[in-house]
C-alpha cells in the first residue's frame, strides 16, 4: 500500500513539473475554446483562404484535405480554381513579393497552431491585441514589432457589436489553423478512449488473475 | 509438438533453459511494484525500436527534407501520427522507467555486492540510452533539434587541445548540418541494438546473482517463488498499468513533451531565444550551466552522470539492505530526490536571478551528498550498533564477515600453494 501511495506522488510530481514547463510567457486572453464543429472549421477556412492566404501558406494542407472538414466537392473545385486536387494550398503572393512589402516571407500557418506554446490561444489572443497608438499606427501589445497589419481591423472596431463579430470569426480562424496543425486529432482522441477503455478493463483482469494466482502461496 | 521440443532440446538446451531462467527462475517472494521497472524498460525498448523501424520507412534523413518527412509521417502516412506519437512519448516513458528503475536500486541498495556488476552494466546502457535519445532528437530538423546539438557538440570543444577538431569530427562539418543529421540517423539505428546486446549482460549477470529484494538481504532459498506464474502475472498487470498511463499520453497529450519550438523547420540563421533540452536532461543541463567555466561545467556534466558507478565504494556500510534499515542513508536519499527535481526545475528556466544561485546550490549538494555518503555510512553503522542491531541482524553481519574472511584465507592459500 505504502508503495503504491509512493508511486501516485510521483506521478503527480512528474505531471506537475510538465505543467510549469508547458506554461507561456505571454499572457494570453481568455475566453477562446478549439472548436472542432464543421461549421466553425470550414467558417475559419473560408476566412483563411480570402484574407490570410494573401500572406500565408498551408503547405501542408492539400486542396483534397478541405473535404474532411465539410466542404463539398463542387466548393472545393470553386476554391482551387483548377488547381489539383492533391495540391498545397499557397499564398497569392510570391515570395519575392513579400520579400520586397515585409522584408520577409510570411511564415507557412500549417502547423502554427502547435509551432507556439498553448498554439491556438496565441493566434486567438495575438490577432485580437492590435491598438492603434496616440500617432494612430497600430501595434500588437504581444508581438512587439510585427510585420503584419491589423487584418482584422479589430483596433478600429466600433462598438461591442463589431468587436464580438471579429472575436467570432478571428476564433474560427484559429480553430480551423488547429485543425491544419493536427488533422487526425479528432481522430486520435476518439481512438484513444477506446484504447484506454480497452486497457483499464485488460488491467482489472490481469489484477485478479494476478491475485488468483498469488493466493495459491498463502 | 513433443517431438519437434525433443528434436530441439537433443540439439539446444531449450527445454532447461526456458525452466532455469524462466518458469522456474528463482524470485523472491516479497518484491514489491518497485521491481516491475525493469521488465517494463524491456517493453519500452521494444515498443521504441517497432515503431522506430516502421518510422525509418518513411523518414527522409537529408536536412532539406527531414522536416517535411515528418510532417508527411503525421498527416499522410496510415496511422503515422501514432506511430510517431508513441516513439516520441516511447522515449519519455523510457527515462521516466529508467529513472525509477535506478532510484529503486539506489533505495534498497540493490547496487550493493554481489551486484555492483549489474549496475555498471546499468550504468553502461543508460550512457548509451542517453545518447540514443540526443541523437534522435535531432532527427525532426526543429529549431530545438538543430540549437539542441549545436549547443550539445559544441560542449566538445572544451576538451583540450583537441577540442575543435573534435567537434568537426563529430559533426561532419563546420557547424551542424546535412553530414551531422545522416550521421545521427546511422548511429540512431544502430545502439538501440547495442542497448540490446548490453541488455543480455545485465540479464546474464542478473540470473546469475538473482534479483535483490525489499528486505536487501540475501533470503534462504525457501523464500524464493518461481518467476512463472507469479512474476509473470504481476509483470503483466503492471505492464497495463504502465500502459495505460502511456495511451493517456499518446492520445491525449502526445505534444507535452515536444517543445513548441520544435514545430519551426530548423533555421541555422535563428538561435531560438532559450534552447532548452529535453525534461530528462534537464538537471544534468543545470549542473553544466551551474559552473561559470565552460570546461568544469562539461566535467561536472559528465562526472554528474558517471557518479553513480562509484555507489558501490561510496557505500561500504556494514549494514546490509537499504534505505529500510538506514534511517541516515534513508534521508540522504530523499534529500538527493529533492535536488535533482530541483535541478530539473532550474534547467528548465533561463538562468536569471536566484534560480542561479539555487541551481549553484542543488549543484552542490548534488556531489556533496555523493562525497557525505562514506563518512555518513561510517556514523550510521556506529549509531545504529550503539543503539543495538537485531540480533539476527549481527548474525547477518557475522557470517558476512565471516565468509569474507574464508574467501580471503582460500585466497592466500592458493597463493602460496602456487608459489
Amino acid at each position: 500500500m505504502k508503495n503504491k501511495k509512493g508511486l501516485l506522488l510521483l506521478l503527480g510530481v512528474v505531471l506537475y513539473s510538465t505543467q510549469i514547463c508547458a506554461s507561456s510567457n505571454v499572457s494570453l486572453l481568455d475566453g477562446y475554446e478549439v472548436s472542432v464543429e464543421q461549421d466553425n472549421l470550414k467558417k475559419g477556412a473560408t476566412i483563411y483562404y480570402n484574407l490570410c492566404r494573401l500572406c500565408h501558406s498551408l503547405k501542408y494542407i492539400k486542396y483534397q484535405h478541405l473535404l474532411d472538414i465539410g466542404f463539398s466537392e463542387s466548393e472545393v473545385n470553386t476554391l482551387r480554381q483548377g488547381k489539383l486536387m492533391n495540391k498545397a494550398i499557397v499564398s497569392t503572393s510570391t515570395p519575392e513579393n513579400a520579400m520586397k512589402m515585409f522584408g520577409m516571407v510570411p511564415p507557412d500557418l500549417s502547423i502554427m497552431a502547435k509551432a507556439r506554446k498553448q498554439g491556438p490561444e496565441y493566434i486567438y489572443s495575438l490577432m485580437l491585441s492590435y491598438v492603434e497608438n496616440s500617432e494612430g499606427v497600430y501595434e500588437n501589445q504581444i508581438f512587439n514589432g510585427i510585420k503584419m497589419p491589423d487584418v482584422f481591423s479589430y483596433s478600429i472596431a466600433q462598438g461591442e457589436q463589431e468587436k464580438q463579430a471579429i472575436q467570432k470569426d478571428v476564433a474560427d480562424v484559429a480553430s480551423f489553423l488547429t485543425w491544419a496543425s493536427d488533422p487526425h486529432a479528432t481522430e486520435r482522441k476518439s481512438m484513444g478512449l477506446g484504447v484506454i477503455a480497452y486497457l483499464v478493463v485488460l488491467s482489472g483482469l490481469m489484477y485478479l488473475v494476478m491475485r488468483r494466482v498469488w493466493r495459491r502461496l498463502e | 509438438m513433443k517431438n519437434i521440443i525433443s528434436w530441439i532440446d537433443r540439439r539446444f538446451p531449450l527445454t532447461s533453459f526456458v525452466k532455469k531462467e524462466l518458469t522456474e527462475y528463482p524470485t523472491p517472494r516479497n518484491l514489491s511494484f518497485w521491481w516491475n521497472f525493469g521488465s517494463l524498460a524491456g517493453v519500452v525498448l521494444v515498443i521504441q525500436i517497432i515503431t522506430g523501424v516502421f518510422l525509418a520507412m518513411h523518414y527522409k534523413a537529408d536536412a532539406a527534407l527531414a522536416f517535411d518527412s515528418v510532417e508527411h509521417i503525421m498527416r499522410d502516412v496510415n496511422y503515422g501520427w501514432l506511430i510517431r506519437y508513441m516513439h516520441s512519448t516511447g522515449a519519455t516513458a523510457f527515462f521516466a522507467v529508467i529513472f525509477l528503475h535506478m532510484a529503486r536500486t539506489l533505495y534498497y541498495g540493490s547496487y550493493r555486492s554481489p551486484r555492483e556488476l549489474m549496475w555498471w552494466t546499468g550504468q553502461i546502457l543508460l550512457l548509451l540510452m542517453m545518447a540514443t535519445a540526443f541523437m534522435g532528437y535531432l532527427l525532426p530538423w526543429g529549431q530545438m533539434s538543430y540549437w539542441g546539438a549545436q549547443v550539445i557538440t559544441s560542449l566538445f570543444g572544451a576538451v583540450p587541445f583537441l577540442g575543435d577538431e573534435l567537434i568537426i569530427w563529430l559533426r561532419g562539418d563546420f557547424t551542424v548540418g546535412d553530414a551531422t543529421l545522416t550521421r545521427f540517423f546511422a548511429l540512431h539505428y544502430l545502439v538501440p541494438f547495442i542497448i540490446m546486446a548490453v541488455i543480455m549482460v545485465h540479464l546474464v549477470a542478473l540470473h546469475s546473482v538473482k534479483s535483490s529484494n525489499p528486505s536487501g538481504i540475501n533470503l534462504a532459498d525457501k523464500d524464493n517463488i518461481p518467476f512463472h506464474p507469479y512474476f509473470t502475472t504481476k509483470d503483466l498487470f503492471g505492464l497495463c498499468i504502465f500502459l495505460v498511463i502511456y495511451s493517456y499520453f499518446v492520445f491525449y497529450q502526445p505534444n507535452m513533451f515536444i517543445e513548441a519550438e520544435n514545430y519551426i523547420p530548423a533555421d541555422p540563421l535563428q538561435t531560438p531565444v532559450h534552447i532548452v533540452p529535453e525534461w530528462y536532461f534537464l538537471p544534468f543541463y543545470a549542473i553544466l550551466r551551474s559552473i561559470p567555466d565552460l570546461l568544469g561545467g562539461v566535467i561536472a556534466m559528465t562526472i554528474s552522470v558517471l557518479i553513480f558507478a562509484f555507489m558501490p565504494f561510496l557505500d561500504r556500510s556494514k549494514i546490509p539492505g537499504g534505505a529500510v534499515y538506514r534511517p541516515f542513508y534513508r534521508a540522504l536519499f530523499y534529500v538527493f530526490v529533492i535536488d535533482v527535481l530541483v535541478l530539473g526545475y532550474v534547467g528548465a528556466k533561463p538562468p536569471e536571478g536566484y534560480l542561479v544561485f539555487i541551481g549553484y546550490f542543488a549543484t552542490a549538494l548534488y556531489f556533496g551528498v555523493f562525497a557525505i555518503l562514506p563518512f555518513l555510512a561510517k556514523k550510521e553503522e556506529l549509531w545504529l550498533r550503539k543503539k543495538g542491531l537485531p540480533p539476527e541482524l549481527e548474525a547477518l553481519i557475522q557470517s558476512e564477515e565471516k565468509q569474507k574472511a574464508e574467501r580471503m584465507v582460500a585466497r592466500r592459500k592458493a597463493k602460496r600453494a602456487r608459489k
